[in-house]
């Protein structure tokens, strides 16, 4: 590392690759061993529209869970999804009581990282897919369980909060449901 | 069509590593090109009559238009080009494309090779938010989901309905990775036992460590063609055994694996994508009428789903028939001879070839002694992106 160029900003290291990968005695490469690394920097920042997903996140801001039905099939989507895949059609809004059951899981001892929502929660975390009564589909939220206790069935319910959040899916997540 | 059947003339690749800093990823695809080429004994690439450039992201390799650039790297131009992403079926997926432009009468031969730059390059800050791109960005990443979870409760959800063991599919993990010792090509052989992979650290439950697959830099090549242009421009073609690829299928499934609901054990996609093959190849009894293969391995319990979707055993019994040795290397089917995924590495563009060019050359059998399979004639890659979101299933047969 001591023959870095304070020149160069972003230079990392310059080094003599050594041509370990190549068999035999000659490495073609050989006039093209020099390596110099250095950091590349890009940054990448969007205005993301949530698009037609919108009114899910706007009504979890009103406590409010909702799903889309397809007038023809019946079926429920959550995650919303705005046209029926069995049907092809545009569905409807369609309002849901926010209770569930489990059908699988994972004890997550790392996340995606990806937010800072995600990045203060306490690990390991559960992910469960969630089956809402209601709904034909499974909703993947985190499961706010005491020791991370989950099982397969598991009844649980849709908890609003009020934020501040980065990302509005995390204006929810799930807890158990005591019945 | 079947005097069409594009035909294997050389094959190349680069090993795998966690880290290539001494290339960049043009200097991957020159590699494996280069052997490529002189595994076909050609002069020069100037006969090719087309390029397929097969890379999943333009973020992992910091280069937009990929295609283009390395075709001109490559000296291709002005000859045709053309770039194909599938996620994790990427490589495969080219194949395929490969196949139905030679089939086509487009083109009588062209150079496939594909290529990433995601191993230890990328900051995990930086790779995690690329993964997230790879999943539907505003759900289940956004919540703190991860790829190794999306698996892990599809694993979870196969324990429970079929009663397989975290035993089961750890022995994947150790098979692989003993595989990969014989692989000098291979990222991370490894002679672990079955308890060091059950008392890795967790990382989505129930998968730990060892269960999961690694991320890679490197680069694969492959040459196919018509018999007429083998024939006439590569020396090597006629004295090795004569590979046809005989075969693709493909399927897809729901990006979430939520939306397949109450289907969250296996892949449905890869069940079509077999079929397809299966249907095209003639073959009835896969099990037997195969005699190795390269499956997507990307963690341990995807290869229990996958030898039940390929229709190798039935659904549910993957874990078991696994555990007893049905798919090792002295097995009834040889799987993953290469170290797969798990073992060999995972540069994603370059997977789906790489996972081919094993096939090939235990069909030309020219893969080191110790793990070279005898007298195999017929051979399938299995490859897909996502949880099973595309899935690809190319058959490899010896004609001499």
């Amino acid at each position: 590392m001591s023959d870095i160029d304070t020149r160069i900003l972003s230079q990392l290291e310059k080094k003599t690759a050594q041509p370990k990968y190549i068999s035999g005695q000659d490495d073609p490469w050989s006039a093209f061993r020099q390596v110099e690394i250095i950091t590349l920097e890009l940054i990448q920042q969007y205005k993301h529209s949530l698009g037609k997903y919108s009114r899910f996140f706007i009504e979890l801001e009103n406590g409010r869970f909702l799903g889309t039905k397809c007038s023809r099939c019946q079926t429920v989507y959550t995650p919303p999804r705005p046209l029926c895949s069995k049907c092809t059609k545009i569905t409807d809004w369609h309002e849901l009581p926010g209770t569930g059951s489990v059908k699988t899981y994972s004890v997550m001892h790392y996340s995606s990282n990806i937010n800072d929502d995600v990045r203060v929660q306490a690990m390991p975390m559960v992910l469960a897919y969630v089956l809402l009564d209601g709904s034909s589909t499974l909703f993947p939220h985190l499961l706010r369980a005491e020791n991370n206790e989950v099982h397969t069935d598991m009844r649980v319910h849709v908890t609003y909060n009020q934020g501040p959040v980065q990302h509005p899916i995390h204006l929810m997540y799930f807890a158990p449901l005591e019945e | 069509m079947t005097d069409r059947l594009p035909v294997v003339v050389g094959v190349g690749l680069t090993p795998f590593a966690a880290s290539r800093d001494d290339c960049n990823v043009r200097d991957l695809a020159v590699e494996a090109v280069l052997a490529c080429m002189h595994d076909a004994e050609l002069e020069s690439l100037h006969a090719i009559q087309h390029g397929l450039t097969s890379y999943e992201s333009d973020h992992f390799n910091r280069q937009m238009t990929l295609g283009a650039i390395l075709h001109d790297t490559l000296g291709l131009n002005p000859t045709p080009n053309v770039r194909v992403e599938g996620g994790g079926a990427t490589g495969a997926l080219a194949l395929r494309t490969a196949w139905a432009y030679i089939q086509s009468g487009l083109c009588d031969s062209i150079l496939v090779y594909g290529c990433e730059t995601n191993g230890k390059s990328i900051s995990s800050q930086t790779a995690n938010q690329l993964f997230a791109l790879s999943a539907d960005v505003d759900w289940e990443m956004m919540v703190g989901g991860t790829y190794t979870a999306f698996y892990a409760a599809m694993m979870h959800a196969h324990m429970e309905k079929y009663s397989t063991k975290r035993e089961h599919f750890a022995h994947v993990a150790v098979r692989n990775r003993r595989n990969a010792l014989d692989n000098p090509n291979a990222q991370k052989p490894m002679d672990i036992s079955i308890d060091e992979v059950l008392n890795s650290r967790p990382i989505a439950e129930p998968y730990t460590l060892f269960d999961c697959s690694l991320l890679s830099d490197g680069a694969a090549a492959i040459l196919l063609s018509t018999e007429g242009w083998a024939k006439q421009h590569s020396p090597a073609f006629s004295v090795r055994p004569k590979v046809v690829f005989t075969a693709t299928g493909c399927g897809t499934d729901t990006m979430r694996l939520g939306d397949r609901y109450p289907n969250l054990t296996n892949f449905a996609g890869k069940r079509e994508a077999a079929r397809q093959a299966y249907q095209m190849a003639g073959i009835s009894d896969p099990l037997h009428e195969i005699d190795v293969a390269e499956l997507y391995d990307s963690y341990s319990g995807v290869e229990i789903q996958a030898v039940e979707d390929l229709g190798f055993v039935s659904q549910g019994s993957g874990g078991p028939a696994i555990a007893d040795g049905l798919f090792d290397r002295d097995g009834y089917l040889p799987v993953n001879t290469s170290g797969g995924l798990l073992g060999r590495g995972a540069p994603v563009g370059a997977t789906g070839i790489a996972q081919a060019i094993e096939v090939v050359q235990q069909l030309w059998e020219s893969v080191t002694p110790e793990r070279q399979i005898h007298n195999a004639r017929r051979g399938l890659t299995d490859t897909h992106a996502g949880i099973g979101t595309i899935c690809v299933v190319n058959i490899f047969e010896r004609r001499d």
